[in-house]
This record gives C-alpha cells, sequence and structure tokens, in this order.
C-alpha cells in the first residue's frame, strides 16, 4: 500500500514540474510589469528599473524560474510583490478559509445526495423521485454566484440575520467566524448537490438492477439492510469520484463565490494576484493548488475499494 | 423515434420547449429587436418592466428585453464555439491516445493532466488576459479549459472497447488503424461524447458568465447573460429585474439543455430505460 | 420508514444546532463605542510612508506620520511639525523653526536631529522615496544640505529656487514627507514600523481584512480647527480600524447593517440604494481629481486636431457627467478641477456638442470610418461607465470607438508606454494647478505617458513652476487652458464628488478636496 501511494505520487512529479514551468511561462505572458503596478501612475522610467531590479525581474527568465523553483523545492515560495509578505503563509491562510467553504459544503452535499439519491431511485417514477430530479436538474441550471447574491440579499440585507460581509477567524471567535460562513455554505451545498444526487440516484438505479440485490431480498433481509448494506456502498463509489473531482475544481471556481460574499479565501487570491500580476503568490498558489489536487485524487483513488470491493488498489 | 418520444416523459418535453424558445428568441433577434440594445438613454436610467420596455431599462437606459436576445445570441454562440472546439479536439486527442497507446498516450495524458490541474476559472483568466478581452479569447480559454476532460472520457471509452471482437476482426481483415478508428471505434465513442458536449455546454455557459462577473468577460458594450447579471450588482435591491432577467434566461437554458441531455442519454443507452 | 426517519431527525438537529450557533453569535456582537470603522477598498501596500504606496496607503499613513509642512483644507501649505520658516532672499535656503511640544509614538521628544534624519532617509537612492526623482536632475533642485543648529532649527538649502518644494513635502503621495523615528527602522536599514508623530498609532495590521490604528494620548495638537492635513487634530476615538472591503455593494450592505460606520467614497452606483435613509447622513464634496480621455496625437489617426476636435466635440460632458456620477461630479474641460482656487472663468468654458459640426470635421480630416480604440478599465467603474458613454455619443457623429477593456496594470503599463489611440484614464487629486497640468504637459520622448508635447506648453508650463504670485499663475493658467481647449492633445470630462455616507451616530466627519479619508475630529454618539 504505502509502495503503492510512493509510486503514484512519484508519477506526478513530471506533472507538477510542467505546471510549475507552464505557471512561470503564462503570467509573464500577460501585459502589465509589476513594477509599474507597484508605482502607479506616475512612474518613470528609472524608479520603474530600480523596482524591476529590487524584483530580481531584470535577470533571465531561466534564473528566475530556476531560483523560485529552487527556493519552493525547500518551502520557501518568496515574497508577494504586492504586499510584501511570506507567500507560504500567506496561502495556508486563505486556503484556511476556503478548505472550510469547501469541506462543510461538499460534506453537507454529499450527504445530501447520498440519501436522496438513494431514495429515488429506490422509490424511482413516483412523486418523490420526481421532486428529487426535478430540484437537482434546476439546481444545475442556476448559477452559483447568481444564487449568492439572491441569498445574500434575502438574508442579509433585507431580513438582517447573518452578516453581510467580512470574515473572522475560528481562533478569535467561533461563534462569529460560523455566521460568516453559513451562508456561502449554504450557496456551495445547494449549488453542489444538485450534480452529486443525479450522479447517486443514477448509479443506485444500476444497483437495484442488480442480481445480488434481488438475491438479498429474497434471503429475507429488510430493505433498510439492503438499502444501506448492499445497494448504498457500491451506488456511493461513482459518487465519490465525482466528489473527488468537484473538491479539485471548486478550488478554483470558488473564486465567484468567496467574490460575492467577500471571503479573504484561496479563490479570491489567486484571481487577485494574476489581476494584480504578483507573480510570486500566482506561481505559488498554482503550485499549491496543484498539489492539492494531485493529493486529493490519489485519496479519493485510495477509498475508493472501501465502497467497491470488486475494485482493488492495483 | 415514436418510441423515444413515447417513453420521453415530461422532462425531455419541457428540455425541447426552453431550448425551442431560446432558438426561437435567437432567430427572431436576428432580424428584429425592439430597441437598438446598445443605443443608451440617458434620461430614462433604471426604468422598471413596463409598456415601452417590456424588461425595463438598465443604469444607462439600455432596453433589457433587446439586450437579452442579443445576449441569447452571444452566449449561446460563445458557448457553442467553446463545446465545437473542445469536443473536436478532444475527441482526436482522446482517440489517438486511446487507440494507439505508448508513449503517444503517455504525452497526452500528461499534457491534459498539466491542463487539469490548473482551476479552470484561473486558467480562462490567464489565457484571456494573455490574448485580451474578444469573443475569440474567451472561446480559445474555455476550450482549453474543457477539452481535458474530453479527451479523458474519449480516451477510456476507446480502452474499453479497443479489445473488442469488431476491433480484432477490423485489424485481421487488414483495415489500417485510421479506418479502424473511424469506421468502428468513433462510432461508439459518439455516445458518451454527446452526451458530454450537452454538459459542456452547460459549463461553457456558466464559465462564461462566471467571467464576466469577474470582470473578464466580454467586452463592452456587447452583452452577455453573464456580463449583464454582473453589472446588476449594484441594482439589486432597487432594480431587480436587473439581474432576474439575465438569471431567468441562463437558468432556463441551462435546465432545457439539461433536459434534453438527458433524454438523449436515455435515449442512446436502452439499457436504462424501464 | 427508517431511513427516512433517521434523515429528518437529523435534518431538525441541523436545525436547531444552527439556530443555536446563530443566537449564540449574535450574543456577543455588542459593538464597543469608542471603536470607529471606515472601508478601504484594498489592502494597504505597506507601511512605509511615501515608498511603496497607493492612495489607500497613503490615506491611512497620514493618521500616524506627519511632515514640517501639510496641505490646508484649500489645497495650500501650512505648517505642521515645524510652526514656521522662513526662506532666504534668494529662493534657495529654508529655515523650519519646530513645535517643542511633539513626541514620537514611544515617547521620545522630536528634536532637529530625527527630522534631519528622516529628510536625510528619503533621499537615499535604497529608500524608494516616491518623490526622489523632484530632487533628481529633472525635477524642480536639487538638496545641497540638510543640517540641524540647533535641537529645534532645521534648515535645507536648495541649489536653486523652487517655489513648489513645500508644496512637494506636504504631497499625499510622497507621505507627507512624514518625519519618523531612527527606531522605525532595523539597523541593517529594513523598515520596522512606522514610529510618527500623528494622532493615531498604528495598531494591528491584518492583511487583507483590517487596519487597526490606536489613539496616541500623548499628541501635542496644533492650535485651531481642523484644516486639511493640518489644523487640530484630535483623535476622539480610542480606536480606528481601516475594513478591507474590496466590493462596493458589500460595503454599502455593511453601513446598512451597522458594520461599518463610514464610507467615504460611495461609488456613484450605489447610491440609488440608500438615499432617503434617515438613519445615514450624506456629504458630497468636489475633489481635485480629474477624469479625462487622453489622445495618442502621435498617432496616425489621431494627428490632425480637427479629427481630434470632433471627438470633443461629440463628448456631451454634462449629460456623461450626471449619468455617471448620478450627480455627484462636475462636468469640466479644463485641468484645472472645479473646486481650485484657479478654476475661473476661462476654466469654467464647456464646450457644446455640435454632432454636425463634428462630421464635418472628421470628414475634412480624413477620417475614413474605420474603428478607433480606447482603451479602459474596469478597476474603476467610472472609467467604464464613460467608455461605455463615450463609445455611444461618438457613434452619433459617425465616429466608430471599440472599446478595449483590460485589466489595470495592463491599462498603467499602455498609459505609461503611451501605446493607445484613446484611453480613459483618471488622476487622483492634485491639490496644486501647476501639478494638474503637469500629468499632462512633458516630453513624450523621455515620458510617453505624457500627452501634450508642445514647446509652448512646456514653456508655459516651467513658468508655473517658478512663481509662487498667485495673479500671474493664473494667468498662465489661463492661457494654458485655452490652448489646451484648442489643440486638444486630451478631453477632460469632469472633476468627481467624492460622496460619504456615514452612519447617523457619527459626528464631526468631513470630507476634503483631496480625497483622503480623515478621521482626527471624528467621534460616536
Amino acid at each position: 500500500m504505502l509502495g503503492y501511494i510512493c509510486k503514484r505520487l512519484l508519477l506526478t512529479l513530471p506533472t507538477l514540474l510542467l505546471v510549475a514551468v507552464a505557471v512561470f511561462l503564462i503570467i509573464r505572458l500577460i501585459p502589465g510589469d509589476p513594477a509599474v503596478v507597484l508605482l502607479g501612475e506616475g512612474a518613470d522610467a528609472a524608479s520603474i528599473a530600480g523596482v524591476r531590479a529590487d524584483l530580481g525581474l531584470d535577470r533571465p527568465l531561466p534564473v528566475q524560474f530556476f531560483s523560485w523553483f529552487g527556493h519552493a523545492l525547500r518551502g520557501d515560495l518568496g515574497r508577494s510583490i504586492v504586499s510584501g509578505e511570506p507567500v507560504g503563509a500567506s496561502i495556508l491562510q486563505h486556503f484556511g478559509i476556503t478548505a472550510a467553504v469547501v469541506l462543510v459544503a461538499v460534506t453537507f452535499a454529499t450527504l445530501i445526495a447520498a440519501a436522496a439519491g438513494l431514495i429515488a431511485a429506490w422509490r424511482r417514477n413516483t412523486a418523490i423521485d420526481l421532486a428529487v430530479v426535478g430540484a437537482a436538474t434546476v439546481v444545475l441550471a442556476v448559477p452559483s454566484f447568481w444564487l449568492g447574491l439572491v441569498l445574500l440579499l434575502l438574508f442579509g440585507l433585507k431580513l438582517g440575520w447573518l452578516p453581510f460581509v467580512g470574515y473572522v477567524p475560528f481562533s478569535e471567535s467561533a461563534g462569529q467566524a460560523v455566521l460568516f460562513l453559513v451562508l456561502p455554505v449554504v450557496t456551495l451545498t445547494i449549488t453542489e448537490s444538485g450534480v452529486l444526487t443525479r450522479m447517486m440516484r443514477a448509479s443506485s438505479i444500476d444497483v437495484l438492477q442488480l442480481d445480488y440485490v434481488t438475491h438479498a431480498r429474497a434471503k429475507g433481509l429488510s430493505e433498510r439492510a439492503v438499502l444501506v448494506r448492499h445497494v448504498f456502498p457500491n451506488a456511493f463509489a461513482p459518487t465519490l469520484t465525482l466528489v473527488g473531482l468537484t473538491l479539485g475544481h471548486l478550488l478554483g471556481g470558488i473564486a465567484v463565490i468567496e467574490t460575492v460574499f467577500t471571503l479573504p479565501g484561496l479563490g479570491r487570491l489567486m484571481v487577485d494576484s494574476v489581476l494584480a500580476r504578483d507573480y510570486p503568490v500566482v506561481q505559488g498558489c498554482l503550485l499549491f493548488t496543484a498539489v492539492v489536487y494531485v493529493v486529493v485524487n490519489l485519496l479519493v483513488d485510495l477509498c475508493y475499494p472501501i465502497f467497491d470491493p470488486r475494485v482493488t488498489a492495483r | 423515434m415514436r418510441v423515444w418520444l413515447r417513453h420521453a416523459g415530461s422532462g425531455a418535453i419541457l428540455g425541447i420547449s426552453l431550448v425551442g424558445a431560446l432558438l426561437l428568441t435567437i432567430a427572431i433577434g436576428l432580424v428584429w429587436m425592439p430597441y437598438n440594445p446598445i443605443a443608451i438613454d440617458l434620461a430614462h436610467p433604471l426604468a422598471p418592466p413596463a409598456l415601452h420596455h417590456w424588461f425595463g431599462t438598465d443604469e444607462f437606459g439600455r432596453d433589457v428585453l433587446s439586450r437579452s436576445m442579443l445576449g441569447a445570441r452571444i452566449s449561446v454562440l460563445i458557448a457553442l464555439a467553446t463545446v465545437a472546439v473542445a469536443i473536436t479536439l478532444g475527441t482526436t486527442l482522446g482517440l489517438l491516445a486511446g487507440y494507439l497507446r505508448g508513449w503517444t498516450d503517455r504525452v497526452l495524458m500528461m499534457g491534459t493532466d498539466t491542463v487539469l490541474a490548473f482551476p479552470g476559472i484561473l486558467l480562462a483568466l490567464a489565457l484571456i488576459a494573455v490574448l485580451g478581452s474578444s469573443n475569440g479569447s474567451i472561446i480559445l480559454a474555455l476550450s482549453t479549459a474543457y477539452t481535458p476532460s474530453v479527451v479523458r472520457v474519449v480516451r477510456s471509452t476507446v480502452l474499453s472497447i479497443r479489445e473488442r471482437e469488431f476491433i480484432e476482426a477490423s485489424r485481421s481483415a487488414g483495415d489500417s488503424a485510421l479506418e479502424t478508428i473511424v469506421r468502428h471505434v468513433l462510432p461508439n465513442v459518439l455516445p458518451p461524447v454527446v452526451v458530454l458536449a450537452t454538459s459542456l455546454f452547460g459549463w461553457a455557459m456558466l464559465s462564461e458568465s462566471a467571467l464576466s462577473f469577474l470582470g473578464v468577460g466580454v467586452p463592452p458594450p456587447a452583452p452577455t447573460w453573464g456580463n449583464m447579471l454582473s453589472e446588476s450588482r449594484p441594482y439589486m435591491d432597487i432594480a431587480g429585474w436587473l439581474s432576474i432577467v439575465p438569471g431567468l434566461c441562463i437558468a432556463g437554458t441551462l435546465l432545457g439543455i439539461n433536459l434534453l441531455g438527458d433524454a438523449l442519454r436515455d435515449w442512446l443507452d436502452p439499457r436504462r430505460e424501464s | 420508514m427508517a431511513v427516512a426517519h433517521t434523515l429528518k431527525t437529523l435534518a431538525v438537529c441541523g436545525v436547531l444546532l444552527l439556530g443555536c450557533a446563530i443566537a449564540w453569535a449574535r450574543a456577543g456582537e455588542v459593538p464597543r463605542a469608542p471603536l470607529l470603522r471606515a472601508r478601504l477598498n484594498s489592502d494597504i501596500v505597506s507601511t512605509n510612508p511615501g515608498t511603496r504606496r497607493d492612495e489607500n496607503t497613503d490615506g491611512v499613513l497620514l493618521h500616524i506620520v506627519e511632515g514640517l509642512v501639510a496641505s490646508r483644507e484649500d489645497g495650500s501649505v501650512g505648517p505642521m511639525l515645524a510652526s514656521r520658516w522662513s526662506i532666504s532672499a534668494d529662493g534657495r535656503v529654508y529655515t523650519f523653526a519646530l513645535r517643542p511640544e511633539v513626541m514620537f509614538h514611544n515617547g521620545a521628544p522630536l528634536t532637529s536631529a530625527e527630522v534631519v534624519w528622516s529628510l536625510k532617509r528619503y533621499l537615499k537612492p535604497e529608500t524608494r522615496w516616491r518623490c526622489l526623482e523632484v530632487f533628481g536632475p529633472t525635477g524642480i533642485a536639487r538638496v545641497e544640505s540638510i543640517s540641524a543648529p540647533d535641537p529645534h532649527t532645521v534648515v535645507v538649502t536648495l541649489d536653486r529656487a523652487a517655489p513648489m518644494f513645500l508644496t512637494t513635502l506636504a504631497r499625499a503621495d510622497c507621505g507627507g514627507t512624514g518625519i519618523t523615528h531612527p527606531a522605525s527602522v532595523a539597523a541593517d536599514g529594513s523598515w520596522i514600523t512606522p514610529i510618527g508623530t500623528g494622532p493615531f498609532q498604528l495598531g494591528e495590521w491584518r492583511h487583507n481584512q483590517f487596519v487597526q490604528l490606536k489613539r496616541f494620548p500623548l499628541y501635542a495638537a496644533l492650535p485651531g480647527p481642523r484644516d486639511g492635513n493640518t489644523g487640530g487634530k484630535h483623535a476622539l476615538v480610542d480606536e480606528l480600524r481601516f475594513l478591507i472591503i474590496p466590493d462596493s455593494s458589500a460595503a454599502r450592505a455593511a453601513l446598512v447593517r451597522g458594520s461599518l460606520d463610514i464610507i467615504d467614497n460611495l461609488a456613484p452606483s450605489e447610491l440609488m440604494g440608500i438615499r432617503g435613509r434617515t438613519d445615514l447622513q450624506f456629504q458630497s464634496v468636489p475633489i481635485l481629481d480629474c477624469y479625462t480621455v487622453l489622445i495618442q496625437t502621435q498617432d496616425p489617426a489621431l494627428q490632425d486636431v480637427r479629427v481630434r476636435t470632433a471627438i470633443a466635440l461629440t463628448i456631451d460632458a454634462v449629460g456623461l457627467t450626471k449619468a455617471i456620477t448620478r450627480g455627484n461630479g462636475s462636468a469640466n474641460n479644463s485641468p484645472i478641477p472645479v473646486a481650485s482656487p484657479f478654476h475661473h472663468s476661462v476654466e469654467a468654458q464647456l464646450r457644446q456638442v455640435n454632432v454636425a459640426k463634428a462630421r464635418e470635421l472628421l470628414k475634412a480630416g480624413g477620417y475614413d470610418g474605420h474603428a478607433i480604440k480606447l482603451v479602459t478599465s474596469r478597476r474603476d467603474p467610472q472609467m467604464f461607465d464613460a467608455a461605455v458613454v463615450i463609445q455611444a455619443m461618438a457613434a452619433e457623429a459617425g465616429l466608430q470607438l471599440q472599446i478595449d477593456t483590460v485589466d489595470w496594470p495592463a491599462h498603467l503599463s499602455r498609459y505609461i508606454a503611451g501605446t493607445y489611440q484613446l484611453m480613459v484614464q483618471s488622476f487622483s487629486a492634485r491639490l496644486d494647478p501647476a501639478l494638474s497640468f503637469g500629468v499632462f504637459i512633458g516630453d513624450k520622448r523621455e515620458e510617453p505617458r505624457k500627452v501634450w508635447d508642445t514647446p509652448r506648453s512646456r514653456e508655459l508650463f516651467d513658468q508655473t513652476l517658478q512663481t509662487a504670485d498667485p495673479a500671474s499663475r493664473q494667468a498662465v493658467f489661463d492661457t494654458l487652458t485655452r490652448d489646451f481647449l484648442e489643440e486638444v492633445p486630451a478631453v477632460v470630462l469632469y472633476n468627481s464628488s467624492h460622496l460619504s455616507v456615514v452612519r447617523s451616530a457619527v459626528i464631526g466627519h468631513q470630507n476634503w478636496v483631496s480625497a483622503q479619508p480623515r478621521l482626527w475630529g471624528v467621534s460616536l454618539r
């Protein structure tokens, strides 16, 4: 098992290197000089040159790359051009917020999807099924940021139940922190549960038609036991893969939610740093995201056999 | 066909109606719109829906209905073009990777994994920043973000069928690789690709509106539902129609596409019937 | 059945838990009175005045540091740490008398030693002082020496007379040339924290969340009322928090809900949502900024002055201003802002829209209907909206403009390099009209961002820098304005007004022409 994990991780190294090079090059292709951004509208050529030298941007590209990558391998992602803060610490701080929202939301969405999808498949073509499928399909079609805006307007502004802007870290006040996260989590839960529910329902329908389910029923097992012990684990496996993919793509896609709810999360950090040409932050973020993406997929693949014994970790 | 329609059920009918309404709107919009969608009227900003302007006006006095009609055309065009590019490129690469295996496969997979490791929105953002804001660059950026998914699906489908008898038969009959791919592999790859295409269309539309929301969407004054939604934000509580109309348009279109996609999947995969 | 039952129980428990959490959190939400919360639309970029900076950074740091002189409410220069000064007959030697009662935040008294140290530090290239070039070869003068004959006197000697010297010292984007204590800097020269003399000191800076300032109890205020960045500056609250809220809709909502006390610059588009609310106070103050359309006169399509004039004739500045600023701006075709004391009858002339004449001029100038690109950015919604409106207005005369929306770094880079045909640009507040003209006038070969490069304009501009006499300066400004309107190197659109919105519990808030937030003299009921 350990060998399998190591082998998988090693296989991803060339990809990570490619990602590093790609990020490095793409961000420098975007027109716009970070030194100019720093100095603002009154910048003269001498100051710009001075700032570029300060930032090490006047060195040849390969030198810049290997210097950055070398440091990155040792855990030093450099300092932000805009704020001067260490990139690593900044990423972790922002990631904490994003992870909190994403993990909680996806967990809730998965729970809802697992239950609703299973029940809808079990009671196929009845009113419940129609309701679940209808709800899931509608939810799929609604843009997440629009939903977020509407919820924010309703609960934040009109009803005033929840705070409208900002973020309070758990270390300062757990209660307050939860308040600020409720709306983003609810929005994300709703939007993600649609596709997960449909997947769960589809695979549950497949499993329910299999022989061994009929066999289990014939053996005299209660419906509940059949559903929970036989149908669910097998039906859940493809949904779990989808959960993994979702977690991965949400790392970037959450930028929109964070914009709507003004959360200082990783998505927002990435967007802002691209828009500010903050090279070290963009490079650090994307490297970090790539690593997380790889790790998450690995974890999901490892969990798969738990749910589907037919699949063994090869 | 008649058999399919009988089994189709209300979902497919709703889907067809919604998509039909969309196509009708676009068709009408090609020849007539109540007002010029980009003409401003500073004397009547933020007018609520009324007889003169069925969907009201925006902050520059532009007619929301006309903008929605033009927006339909642009949003759908961008999504369609994205799907076309992603499907074509992705299918080709996926076929090559899945059928040829070996180094071709490994190189292609490394490429797609690299692209997949980038958060899609960010990749699109960076590409659009490099290429400048235009319809073309948005289509290119979104297709780049989505092609890897197509490659993966096609490749896994090819992998699962390449060992089947009719492929063996074709090979032993002396067909070249290209002939085998086109005559036998491709038709079997099409069903999941078609289904994926409908999902892609929805994602592309959502992504375009997300990009507009972040400020890097289709450049002004051209309207898309996405940028209409994002520009409505400061006025949400005093001019609700500005966000409701494009939001409903997006939701309605996606709903129709998804329902249609579901019906297509059911039709193409009769095992699921019952 | 059992599964459904379990699920239902779980759901009910979940809702109950959520409700408890909300209640518990709301209970702890009692706001503390001596805390004033204002808003920044982006995080500050450093605490080192006048070096890495942007407008927000300047605004916050000017609560913490003070310079020898500072800007008054009307934009002129007044005493700050120097109670008075004298200038030698040849205009080269400035002798400043320091106020004896001033203390630094670390308790040390202000003496000439610290002033000399601070000024010399600014002049060192490695400090990267934003205004170093003003004292370089292309600037107003070189500093020959800075000395401290006694603990309360500082003498600065320049190599020639420079009437703009004090104005430069007072500039916000120079960090107000704020005097800091040597303990602000580490032994190796790296910056630690701003130990200044201002009414507030730096508390906690939580990146992208807030900047906290605390009242400095030993602050020695100048006598008299508040006056720009000088005058009597009294910290009336214990704690000041600048919350960082990039999104203007979120800021507006925060204010309405009571999570924010002051928005000193409300986006005009947010105005309609809160107009008429009785629990808020509104105030609109014209500021000395400038929204303009820059024209690249070296571009072949725009070389002919008739084409440029035609562009200017299609723009209805009054209508545009009213629409974009929701009535909170002043249309203006002159580089001198409406709120400036130097804005008189010549500067107040507004072009009348004349579509027919524009068409004529376009034809005469050889315009063949091809698209001319207009660069703008979404970073400032007013800049973006201006481009949309201008494009529509130009279309009426048959002038095809194509909007090129770029993000801020790209916009800035193109501005500095002059690589555009038309560009919507906004300039932050310049308190002296020479500085307002200075953004347009210059040598394109040395500074491609300058749009007005004619020998006559440069000569006239130099004159305004050499005289201190208001009357003669006004005459030159009038001439410059007339030339500007005739030669059309750019089309000035309007000067905006800062719309401040504060909760009714806030007392004493007053915006002023420099557009900086100013939170001394402000308290909560």
